[in-house]
């Protein structure tokens, strides 16, 4: 008998093809992309004349100024409020879709309407809705709350976001009722009817039995959005406040700039971003296994 | 027992233990246009177990939710001790159910599943962990306190479903076809655990199950429930001896059912012949079945009595303890069951005697 291909080694063999493609494409692509990045933002760019690698000035002169801290801040603000808020609200209406009401199917279809709509779309009616002279000031005169549509309070073009938080929420609030009604359903009603036969309220049940069971789905929920969030650059440039700007539009004004070394300066605002996004998801990720390690499982 | 005093629908029983009685009143229930219970009319006395019988679909589960108030019939009323109790939510009904999947709470320890009723109702830490350390011990899974339901077998599961429930002190118990994921072994356990744990609390109890043996074995009385509707409620040895229509002779396993014609108020005619069986209803020419069971029948090689009736065996099965019989008789076959001490041969003559008081007549 040769020796050749044991059914063990075929298994392993089929598995390293069933990963490969996958697989490269991180190694190659995404991990390429992000050390060149890195080395870039440390001064290594001949394409432009500039070779001072490893020259650590571009994240000082970046991290120096007090403007890097506003837009950062600004940026984690308007991604923690939209996450926080989609998730709330996704959950809420998830759990309602499980239970049957009248309308229900039509209002399935509905709810995933944002999804299939691209982000720009959002935009674009965020600002026909909520932009000065939108409809919503339109509204707001023609009922007689205020006299005239530029009376009504700014909401878009502020730094206060509710432009970009009110986008985001309304894209990712479906997002988030998609995973979390998925797992739902999969959990089945029979432990929160258990828990009510126990004697829980509703409120118990959900703090008791219900959240924690959806936990891992809302974990990875806020995960995805999270990460859109504070990467994501069309709606805060359309919707913000202007200077300071939240890090993907900086890193988007100098990318842009003329004086294209200054690249290197937005290459380093990229890897600041990454780094932030990368350390506040790990922490998120630690913090979620230490709960489930406290609660006994894994 | 301090939390028994609170509860509502109870009575006190002279043995101290607080019993309640059910009452279903043309109970129905539809969803849509589907009709899954049509009329249900069941009282189950106080402190016994009863055992809902009955098909795949034929309404069991559907009655154990309207009982514990997680559905609302469609019509009709449910009482706790004559009270009516539509108004009163599932979490103050005071009942506990045991569910055909058993329902714990994945994330939780053993401990804490069966923890979870008391701390609901704020009980004192040191309280919650005496009892529940009692009746851990009473399911004898006090040194699983802290496995998880995913690292339990089948019938530690059900145990553990058991006490979560039992611990709350329930007014009514129920089970949801609690033995059907068991092996047989494990399942012949149980049910002595559950027989003896009722008897010794004294909680009223519904039990449903598909397994004739199991509702036979366990229960005091049986309701034996087709398509939504009762179609017998008795004590099992009535049921199975004097079944009261074919369906339920059927669905007990009977499988010597005669079509026959009645003659007199005791003589029936059959395709084996006359049969005489005590009988006081109906009227000369009623068609009827004439049942009777195969462990009741005698067979012999001789003919010993004018009454005897002849066959010929044409089949035989071995079962071990039993050995039973398909013997051929003019031309219906007969099945008979006997103790294993003999072995009969294939198409060996014979003679079967079928007595009276054996036989049972079934109406049309
Ligand atoms: N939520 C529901 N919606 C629609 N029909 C239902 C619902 N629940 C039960 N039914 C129907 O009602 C009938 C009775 O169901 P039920 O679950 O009570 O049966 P069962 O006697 O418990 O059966 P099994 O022995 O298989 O558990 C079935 O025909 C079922 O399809
Ligand atoms: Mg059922």
């Amino acid at each position: 008998m040769p020796p050749t291909t044991s059914p063990d080694a075929r298994a392993r063999l089929w598995r390293a093809a069933q990963l490969a493609p996958v697989l490269s494409v991180l190694v190659l692509l995404f991990g390429g992309a992000l050390v060149l990045a890195l080395a870039q933002s440390l001064g290594f760019a001949p394409w432009f004349g500039v070779n001072t690698f490893p020259d650590p000035s571009y994240f000082g002169s970046l991290w120096g100024s007090a403007d890097f801290w506003v837009s950062l801040g600004l940026t984690l603000a308007y991604a923690l409020a939209a996450t926080g808020l989609a998730l709330i609200l996704g959950t809420a209406l998830a759990l309602a879709l499980v239970r049957a009401f009248r309308g229900q199917r039509l209002y399935k279809y509905i709810y995933k309407l944002p999804l299939m709509i691209p982000y720009t779309v959002g935009i674009a009616l965020a600002v026909l809705m909520l932009g000065n002279g939108g409809m919503v000031s339109r509204l707001a005169a023609f009922v007689g709350l205020i006299d005239s549509p530029g009376e009504f309070p700014r909401i878009l073009n502020t730094h206060y976001g509710w432009g970009i938080i009110a986008v985001y929420v309304w894209k990712q609030t479906p997002f988030v009722a998609l995973s979390v009604y998925a797992v739902l359903l999969g959990i089945g009603r029979d432990t929160s009817e258990a828990a009510a036969i126990l004697g829980a309220n509703r409120r118990q049940i959900f703090w008791r039995v219900t959240l924690p069971q959806i936990l891992p789905g809302i974990v990875s929920a806020a995960l995805i959005c999270f990460a859109f969030n504070v990467g994501a650059f069309e709606a805060p440039f359309i919707l913000g406040g202007g200077y300071p700007d939240t890090l993907p539009v900086v890193a988007w004004r100098y990318f842009n700039d003329a004086d294209y070394t200054l690249q290197i300066q937005g290459m380093a605002v990229v890897v600041s971003i990454a780094l932030v996004a990368g350390l506040i998801l790990f922490a998120w990720l630690a913090l979620y296994r230490w709960q489930e390690r406290r609660m006994g499982r894994r | 027992m301090p939390l028994l005093a609170k509860a509502r629908h109870v009575r006190v029983s002279r043995e101290g233990v607080c019993v309640t009685e059910v009452q279903l009143r043309s109970v129905a229930k539809r969803f849509g246009d589907e009709v899954a219970i049509e009329a249900l009319d069941l009282r189950i006395p106080d402190g016994e177990l009863v055992a809902l019988l009955g098909p795949s679909g034929c309404g069991k589960t559907t009655t154990l939710r309207m009982i514990s108030g997680l559905e609302t019939p469609s019509a009709g009323q449910i009482l706790f001790e004559g009270r009516d109790v539509s108004g009163v939510s599932v979490q103050e009904r005071n009942v506990g159910m045991v569910f055909q999947r058993y329902a714990l709470f994945p994330h939780m320890t053993v401990e804490k599943n069966v923890a979870f009723g008391l701390s609901i109702r704020g009980l004192p830490k040191s309280e919650i962990a005496e009892r529940v350390a009692e009746i851990l011990g009473v399911v004898q899974l006090s040194e699983y306190r802290k496995r998880f339901p995913s690292q339990l077998s089948g019938g530690q599961m059900q145990r553990v479903a058991i006490a979560r429930t039992l611990i709350t002190e329930p007014d009514v118990l129920m089970m949801d076809e609690p033995l059907a994921n068991l092996d047989t072994g494990l399942r012949g356990e149980m049910r002595r655990f559950i027989r003896e744990l009722q008897q010794r609390l004294g909680i009223t109890t519904i039990f449903v199950t598909h397994d004739q043996v199991e509702a036979m074995e366990l229960a005091d009385r049986v309701a034996v429930i087709f398509d939504g509707r009762l179609a017998q409620y008795g004590a099992p040895d009535r049921l199975y001896r004097k079944p009261a229509s074919l369906n339920v002779a059927r669905f007990l396993g009977a499988t010597n059912l005669v079509p026959g014609r009645l003659r007199d108020p005791d003589l029936v005619d059959t395709p084996l012949g006359t049969l005489v069986c005590p009988w006081r209803q109906g009227q000369t020419g009623d068609a009827v079945h004439v049942m009777a069971r195969s462990e009741l029948i005698d067979i012999g090689t001789e003919r010993t009595a004018p009454t005897d009736i002849e066959g010929r065996i044409i089949a035989r099965e071995f079962f071990g303890a039993t050995v039973s019989y398909s013997v051929a008789c003019q031309n219906t076959h007969v099945n008979v069951t006997e103790q294993a001490r003999r072995m009969l041969e294939l198409g060996a003559p014979v003679w079967l005697k079928l007595a009276p008081e054996h036989m049972w007549i079934i109406p049309e």
